[in-house]
């Protein structure tokens, strides 16, 4: 009988798994502390057809958000040995649960149940999302099973990765866009957390995977499929985002910035950029950038501050300063 | 719905070419959203005389033919239209037009541009005196002064809010005084004020109602009463209801208090978008430094003990009387692992402000009238107040001071650079003082009962880091603390002089003025003991064709108020000032700023703002405030407080790697240096990059 162990916090398994432990506990939210209510005069002011993208854009990430927290993070989890690396992954496949609650927080608070329903029929009838939802799904499930080869679980953690970190933005574009013309500021707040959380995901799942295509005996081979899997999936992305983005002219910039979302999780595979990227929308890949900005307290809340980690206590030196000669002009 | 191209251009500044910004792009930006969006979209009339008719005969103006011919109306349209005035940047002139530009009733129209703001604003203003409106048009179309956002907003609009943005009250600790409470921050949320009460004299959690224990469920429950009260009571939509509520930190809620911000807290107690403050006697510091064990106090049973309220008692003298007292009840806590919790509800939420009573009430020039309690939305009003006895309907009630300041702000590099800063002080402290005059505020009794016999009024500062970049002196240089200390002294003696000459023109001085420290003389003795002038050569040099008070000049002053007396029982304070610090193209406050290219998230957009005054060769000096030792920042705030007689909004920027124990040193840093306040504390988020890079 093999003993049960028990994860050991005092050992580094790796370089990296306690840096992404406090980085994602760090970012860590919930929903509700967002007020997406304030979105509501906005969202009526959005023409038909805009209000039907964001739907359908929120939707489509919704049902990617069900996917990685219901099968993508706990069939992965199952074939990694490190006990920490699966500590940060169960983490993230709650915060991905969290993810895919909040898209409903959005809708609840803006649109009516009928809306929503027939969003949701939307989203179970739609063949391109479906299409992406049943090719990913289908390299988790083949982890689904007591042993796998390396090569099978490179294959399903960069699924991961191309869920995470390229097939989420042409859902993303959408609110980003908003936001940066000031329409759905509130709302947006959740989905810049989102996004500051896939980010890191994607960088995390991107390390394993690395680590497993060391080991692998054929590198090129699973490469190969790797790369396949990239093209089918942006063949499809593209006619999904023709679907849901024509209707309002942005189908042109959205392709553009679904290349340029390839290339970063191919980068966070260890691999070379495969797309050629003219220019992105400014304003979405502003609204990318997740550093700190300048927000007003009283019109928004802010998305900058994090769970404090590190609770230093006072000591006596604490409280000696000298002021005189500070203070001297 | 089609991007428009002038938000594309001003997002293309952050495209970097070559490694630097596109700032060539904001012009653009400028260019293109007037030639896009404002033109297009302004109605045009064909005469002046078309223009004023139309907006008094639809009900936009009031009539301003009834204090003013048409010729001197005219007068001042041309004299301000003569300036030529151009926005500097795009976050300028989009802030411009988004939240203060008079639009038609359907809102898609403007019928303002700048200069017809300033005009409709001097007009107001001058009541009737068209030399004084040129006065006030000069020091606007200048952008030498800029007055708080109610004013700027709405002077000479006939259907508009109230013109003064800051109120104050206390809360009785009974159900009338509650509810006194309640309804009067809707009500003024409703005329566009931001509100804050002082939430100390409630009693806490756990104590007795008509003598019953255990009934009373404490503060926080008023607190969610409040945070809804805000949000539903706006100014007709154009600025979100905004409040805050103060807690003493002897209050045994406190703990629960500061709680309330946690994100996964019930949602009975959660508070969202109420600003939460601290009020921190000397004695907590001091039991801290000690290290000795601290008592909380439930308010309900030192006041049936004493007769008064716990956050009205001098802690010094009362504090070891309260631990002995054993019918007061109490909660033993550790007073440094409070101050560590403080510091860590800041690093989730930038909450707590903290106002530190002590340092409120030593230069406090009105303490014989009573002691500063509390403070505000934006922890720079620093006034007394009392709370008033709420009585049942029939009754007669007993109104005491509420706390009533409308607000304003000198443009540093603007009067420094034109030589104007006495003319600008005493024509902006007159402006303040016909808002204070005009303002009624009848629906709240206590806050009118202020207004009415304290006129106080708030005059502050903006731009202070932009002029010391233009100038090419770093932030946190001693030469900045020698300015300050030159600049802040000159401003406080021209607000004195006016508030004297204003005194002696309306033969009145504000109530209670024979008792302060201006009438006695105590308050001018500093400035008998010595000159505050220019110690550096480089602040000499910017100071040199200006007359600076001495001390013969201080001493007729203190003369001359000993005569007359003030008009206003409160002059100064300095606001953090955001958005209209970015009508004026000007660093806000006398803050340093974030970053040389700011991001700035409002509820309706987000836009890049390249600094003013920004080019290649002074970029140096445009030091980000999270780079900077914040005690070099509260070291000048220190110096800038000696000359300031309420308080300086003062934000803490940190980094995520700041931890508690840094935080809360900058508390005791900011109180041994005297601050009364500290506002939001901001912090940095390392990027995500970063952390990995250093460590994969």
């Amino acid at each position: 009988m093999t003993a049960f162990k028990a994860v050991n916090w005092n050992t580094p398994e790796n370089d990296y798994s306690a840096l992404f432990w406090e980085q994602n506990l760090r970012q860590f939210w919930v929903d509700t502390e967002y007020i997406p209510s304030k979105d509501i005069d906005s969202w009526k002011g959005l023409s038909p057809e805009i209000q039907q993208a964001y739907k359908r854009a929120l939707g489509g990430l919704t049902l990617l958000d069900t996917l990685q927290s219901h099968t993508g993070m706990p069939k992965i989890l199952d074939h990694i040995d490190s006990l920490q690396n699966k500590a940060v992954l169960s983490f993230m496949c709650m915060m991905e649960a969290i993810h895919a609650k909040s898209y409903s927080t959005i809708f609840t608070t803006v649109t009516t149940t009928q809306e929503i329903n027939e969003l949701f029929d939307w989203v179970h009838a739609n063949k391109y999302l479906q299409f992406k939802a049943a090719t990913i799904d289908r390299y988790y499930r083949a982890l689904d099973k007591k042993q796998v080869n390396d090569e099978e679980l490179f294959l399903a953690l960069g699924a991961s990765v191309l869920l995470e970190s390229f097939l989420f933005y042409s859902g993303f574009f959408m609110p980003l866009w908003l936001c940066g013309q000031g329409e759905m500021v509130a709302s947006a707040d959740i989905i810049k957390k989102i996004i500051a959380d896939e980010s890191i995901h994607g960088v995390f799942v991107g390390l394993l995977a690395q680590d497993v295509y060391k080991t692998l005996p054929h590198p090129q081979r699973a490469k190969d499929k790797l790369t396949a899997l990239l093209q089918e999936l942006y063949e499809n992305e593209l006619k999904y985002t023709e679907e849901v983005y024509t209707d309002i002219g942005l189908t042109a910039e959205v392709k553009e910035y679904v290349r340029y979302n390839a290339n970063k999780a191919l980068m966070n595979l260890g691999f070379e950029e495969l797309f050629e990227v003219k220019e992105v929308n400014p304003i979405v890949l502003n609204g990318l950038n997740l550093e700190t900005t300048q927000h007003d307290f009283f019109s928004k809340k802010s998305t900058n501050y994090e769970k404090s980690m590190e609770v230093a206590h006072l000591k006596d030196e604490d409280f000696i300063f000298d002021l005189d000669k500070d203070l001297l002009v | 719905m089609i991007t428009k191209k002038w938000i594309l251009l001003n997002n293309e500044i952050m495209i970097k070419k070559d490694d630097e910004f596109n700032l060539e792009k904001d012009k653009e930006a400028v260019r293109s959203y007037f030639l896009d969006y404002v033109n297009k979209n302004t109605v045009f009339f064909y005469t002046l005389k078309e223009k004023i008719d139309y907006l008094i005969e639809n009900n936009y103006y009031i009539n301003f033919y009834e204090q003013y011919s048409f010729e001197e109306l005219q007068r001042v349209y041309d004299f301000v239209y003569s300036k030529k005035f151009r926005f500097q940047s795009f976050m300028s002139a989009f802030k411009f037009f988004q939240n203060y530009a008079l639009r038609d009733d359907s809102g898609e129209k403007f019928l303002e541009r700048y200069e017809d703001r300033v005009v409709a604003i001097s007009l107001f203003l001058a009541q009737g005196n068209v030399e004084q409106a040129l006065k006030y048009a000069e020091i606007l179309i200048n952008q030498e002064y800029q007055p708080a956002t109610p004013t700027f907003l709405n002077a000479g609009k006939k259907r508009s809010g109230q013109l003064v943005s800051c109120f104050l009250d206390e809360i009785g600790d009974n159900i009338n005084g509650i509810g006194y409470a309640i309804d009067s921050a809707m009500k003024l949320s409703s005329i566009g004020g931001g509100v804050s009460f002082n939430l100390s004299k409630i009693r806490a959690r756990g104590e007795a109602i008509k003598g019953v224990e255990g009934r009373s469920s404490g503060v926080l429950p008023v607190m969610k009463i409040l945070e809804d009260t805000f949000s539903y009571a706006n100014q007709l939509g154009q600025r979100p209801g905004a409040g805050a509520v103060y807690l003493n930190v002897f209050h045994t809620d406190i703990e629960e208090f500061l709680d309330c911000k946690k994100i996964n807290i019930d949602e009975k107690v959660r508070i969202k978008s109420l600003s939460i403050g601290v009020v921190i006697p000397d004695k907590f510091m001091d039991i801290a430094a000690a290290d000795e064990i601290c008592y909380l106090f439930y308010p309900h049973t030192v006041f049936q003990q004493y007769g008064i309220p716990l956050d009205e008692m001098d802690m010094d003298q009362m504090y070891d009387q309260l631990v002995g007292n054993p019918k007061v009840r109490k909660k033993k806590v550790n007073a440094r692992h409070l101050m560590v919790k403080i510091a860590q509800t800041q690093k989730e939420s930038g909450y707590p402000y903290l106002f530190f009573k002590g340092n409120a009430n030593k230069e406090h020039a009105l303490q014989n009238l009573g002691d500063v309690k509390f403070s505000n939305l934006c922890t720079e009003i620093m006034q007394l107040s009392h709370v008033s006895d709420i009585a049942i309907y029939g009754q007669q009630d007993t109104i005491r001071y509420g706390i009533s300041c409308n607000l304003g702000s000198l443009n540093i590099a603007t009067v420094m650079e034109n030589n104007r800063v006495k003319e600008a002080v005493e024509t902006a402290m007159r402006a303040l003082t016909v808002v204070s005059d005009l303002t009624s505020i009848d629906m709240v009794p206590s806050v009118q009962k202020a207004n009415k016999e304290l006129h106080s009024v708030g005059l502050g500062a903006m731009n202070l880091h932009g002029y010391l970049a233009k100038n090419h002196i770093m932030y946190e240089s001693k030469e900045a603390l020698d300015f300050c200390n030159v600049f802040f002294m000159m401003v406080n003696f021209y607000s004195l002089k006016s508030s004297m000459d204003i005194a002696r023109e309306k033969g009145q001085h504000f109530e209670g003025f024979q008792q302060s420290g201006y009438a006695d003389g105590t308050y001018f003795e500093k400035y008998l003991r010595t000159d505050f002038h220019p110690q550096s050569d480089k602040v000499k040099l910017l100071f040199k064709d200006m007359v600076l008070p001495g001390k013969a000049a201080w001493e007729e002053l203190a003369e001359q108020v000993k005569e007359h007396g003030l008009y206003h029982a409160y002059r100064m304070a300095i606001a953090p000032n955001q958005s209209t610090a970015y009508i004026m193209n000007a660093t806000a406050s006398v803050m340093p700023v974030v970053d040389t290219i700011e991001v700035r998230e409002y509820g309706d957009s987000t836009t890049y703002y390249p600094m003013p005054y920004l080019d290649n060769d002074n970029y140096f000096f445009y030091k980000s405030a999270y780079d900077m030792d914040q005690k070099n920042v509260l070291r000048l705030v220190s110096v800038i407080q000696r000359h300031v007689d309420q308080g300086i909004s003062t934000i803490l920027h940190t980094n995520t790697k700041d931890n508690t124990r840094d935080l809360a040193r900058y508390y005791i840093y900011a109180h041994k240096a005297g601050l009364k306040s500290l506002y939001y504390t901001r912090t940095r988020k390392a990027s995500i990059e970063e952390c990995v890079s250093c460590s994969v």
